[in-house]
């Protein structure tokens, strides 16, 4: 089943066209990535799926709802870590998790029971208490992962997961997104990280000035371009070099 | 100061208790915003400190640090009475009685010395010179002359005059009577005018000078705390977020942008309601330690009559729905040049002009001809202060009343469905 469809999704700032008429398809239960240099588009399209910014053209559907239609039911369907974690500083970790968790329906004894367990798999029941503004960069990173995944919905979306972060958070949150698509649901994962796609993604998108460069599966993106190097794919997909072979 | 919030681990101190609330909160999503914005603000030490700390410290200070500096009470002023006329010891004196009301510490000397570097100097407030030849003067008819030295820039030395002045005019009036006596003559004699003055007012009661500026003044100050209060925590709830990036991730939430919002105005105007009840419970303070330091005769008369059951009703209603109307209004306008501006700094500055905007017709009402009533309380803003004066003034006018409230109604709508609009902007996230 389509876990998440972008349909011709075209997104304008004035005259300057960030997305064009970019459609792919994700499969439930896989790992999705999305690449692309930076400015190339990979932000503004996760936002117009995760409603934030509404498409100029086109739309997106999230487990069969229309984000333009019914953007709250869309939004039911997706946890989202943005680019910016958007963590509270004046919450404390276990606030910022009780905020979400409540704006997102959860019952008292539900959250109360996820909060702890996501605390304690993410390393951070000793820092319930604590600020969020006295967390660590790798520690504000996890809570907010854990705020994506806090309701556990089917499709998680996730922007530069890693970026900025120490390697020992880096590899737990790597695990948690392994785990969650093992858990049969849908993940896409925005990222520079060739070496992160390469180990977590099902399927790829590459996307540069705002227009799709190649989707499909990685062994085929290798298959068809005949290079071994992942990152030597990317930077000849980006320069438009193989295009007509890959698309 | 730091640490009265959390220690330097981060670990929360202080509501904690309010924050582990959170769990059990009804799912009513502009419940959890309010919730959640109330926490925030708790913590943040600038906007408390700002809002409630300073104006409970300095609101008593502005409002009766002028009038216990100038009461005659608090510091008696000192005077040198300087009497180079003997006969003119009856005068003397009495201004030195004035040390039993400890309005003054009197010195009576014969020869004042250098009078200009005693005044200079602070030894002396006031110099009264009772000058040879006064009492001469005096007792045939004549014009007796007193010379008064004093620092014109000096408060000290204003109220030194001041309770002098008192005590000189009734030994003067005291003369006067003595003088008609002898030639046979009445005071009206001398008074052939005399004003009376009568009240027209819409009650058909007659008011005390106390009533009146307190009928006037208070519900501009109510409306004014009202409106102002909420600029701080309308920057930082929508600006402040924008600010620390976390408006994005809280839009990500199945929560309709109108929801979102009605937390966050629940959560300032419960706020802007906490700020203006410190500031109008400081000022109050202010006010009591003002009057007590006024004279008896001054102080009296000036706020009971407002008690009357009569008048309390319309002083109350006009104050509640001032309070609300105001309150509410000030905030939708808040938000909206919250939402309007890129940065916490522009956010700042709109705030801070809105303020200066809405405060103007609050403070120009009483002062405002009664030829521009009608066009006043259809604008903006000033359809509220309208509304509070008619209320304490007006009270039998039930068109200008309902006139002023309509209006104030309409305007805070329109403001509703400008900072809606403002906050539904996707530049509201991103600028």
């Amino acid at each position: 089943m389509v876990a998440v469809e972008a349909i011709s999704l075209t997104k304008a700032f004035g005259d300057l066209l960030a997305v064009r008429k970019l459609s792919f398809r994700v499969e439930e239960g896989t790992i999705f990535g999305l690449l692309g240099p930076n400015g190339a588009g990979k932000t503004t399209t996760l936002r117009m799926i995760y409603g934030v910014l509404k498409p100029t053209y086109g739309t997106a559907k999230v487990m069969g709802v229309d984000v333009r239609e019914n953007p709250i039911e869309a939004k039911r369907k997706m946890g989202v870590l943005p680019e910016d974690t958007g963590v509270y500083p004046r919450l404390t970790a276990e606030e910022n998790l009780v905020y979400f968790g409540k704006l997102r329906g959860m019952d008292e004894e539900r959250l109360r029971k996820r909060i702890k367990e996501l605390l304690d798999i993410l390393n951070l029941t000793e820092k319930r208490f604590v600020v969020a503004d006295k967390l660590s960069r790798g520690q504000k990173q996890k809570l907010a992962f854990a705020r994506a995944i806090l309701d556990e919905p089917p499709v998680l979306l996730l922007d530069e997961p890693t970026l900025g972060v120490d390697v020992m958070s880096a590899r737990e949150i790597r695990k948690m997104i392994e785990e969650y698509a093992i858990s049969g649901k849908t993940v896409i994962l925005s990222t520079h990280n060739m070496w992160e796609v390469e180990r977590l993604c099902d399927r790829i998108a590459i996307i540069s000035e705002g227009t799709l460069r190649y989707e499909g599966s990685k062994e085929d993106l290798r298959r068809i371009a005949g290079k071994r190097e992942f990152e030597d794919i990317f930077v000849r997909l980006v320069r438009g070099e193989v295009i007509e072979k890959a698309v | 100061m730091r640490k009265l919030f959390k220690g330097s681990s981060g670990v929360v101190k202080i509501s904690k208790g309010f924050g582990q609330k959170g769990y059990s909160l009804p799912p009513k999503p502009w419940l959890v915003v309010a919730w959640k914005e109330v926490l925030e603000a708790f913590r943040d030490r600038r906007t408390m400190l700002n809002v409630v700390l300073l104006p409970m410290i300095l609101m008593p200070l502005v409002i009766s640090l002028p009038t216990l500096m100038l009461s005659p009470k608090t510091i008696p002023p000192k005077i040198m009475v300087v009497v180079e006329d003997p006969r003119g010891m009856d005068l003397a004196k009495e201004i030195e009685a004035l040390e039993n009301s400890s309005e003054a510490l009197v010195s009576i000397v014969t020869d004042g010395g250098n009078y200009t570097g005693l005044v200079l100097s602070g030894d002396v407030d006031l110099i009264v010179d009772i000058p040879e030849g006064f009492y001469e003067n005096l007792s045939s008819g004549k014009t007796g002359r007193l010379i008064y030295y004093y620092d014109p820039y000096g408060a000290r030395s204003s109220v030194a005059m001041g309770v002098v002045q008192r005590v000189v005019s009734e030994y003067s009036e005291e003369v006067l009577r003595r003088r008609l006596e002898a030639i046979n003559l009445s005071e009206e004699y001398i008074k052939p005018i005399v004003s009376v003055a009568v009240q027209v007012t819409s009650t058909g009661e007659g008011a005390t000078t106390g009533e009146v500026v307190t009928a006037m003044v208070l519900p501009m100050m109510v409306g004014l705390i009202a409106i102002t209060g909420a600029g701080t925590f309308a920057i930082d709830m929508i600006a402040g977020e924008r600010e620390r990036k976390t408006l994005e991730a809280l839009f990500t939430n199945p929560v309709s942008r109108g929801q979102l919002l009605l937390g966050k105005f629940g959560a300032l105007t419960l706020l802007s309601l906490i700020s203006g009840l410190a500031t109008l419970f400081s000022a109050l303070i202010g006010v009591g330690f003002a009057i007590t330091s006024m004279s008896e005769s001054l102080a009296a008369g000036s706020v009971p009559q407002l008690m009357e059951p009569s008048r309390l009703l319309y002083l109350t209603l006009g104050i509640l729905i001032t309070v609300a109307l105001g309150g509410l209004t000030g905030n939708a306008v808040m938000i909206t040049a919250a939402s309007f501006a890129k940065t916490f700094k522009e956010a700042q500055q709109y705030v801070g002009f809105l303020t200066l905007i809405l405060v103007v017709p609050m403070v120009a009402i009483p002062y405002a001809p009664q030829s521009f009533h009608p066009v006043l309380r259809v604008l903006p803003i000033s359809s509220l202060a309208m509304f509070a004066r008619d209320m304490i003034v007006n009270p039998g006018d039930l068109g200008a009343i309902a006139t002023s409230l309509i209006a104030s109604i309409l305007y805070l709508i329109v403001f509703l469905w400008l900072s809606a609009k403002m906050f539904g902007r996707e530049s509201v996230i991103f600028c």
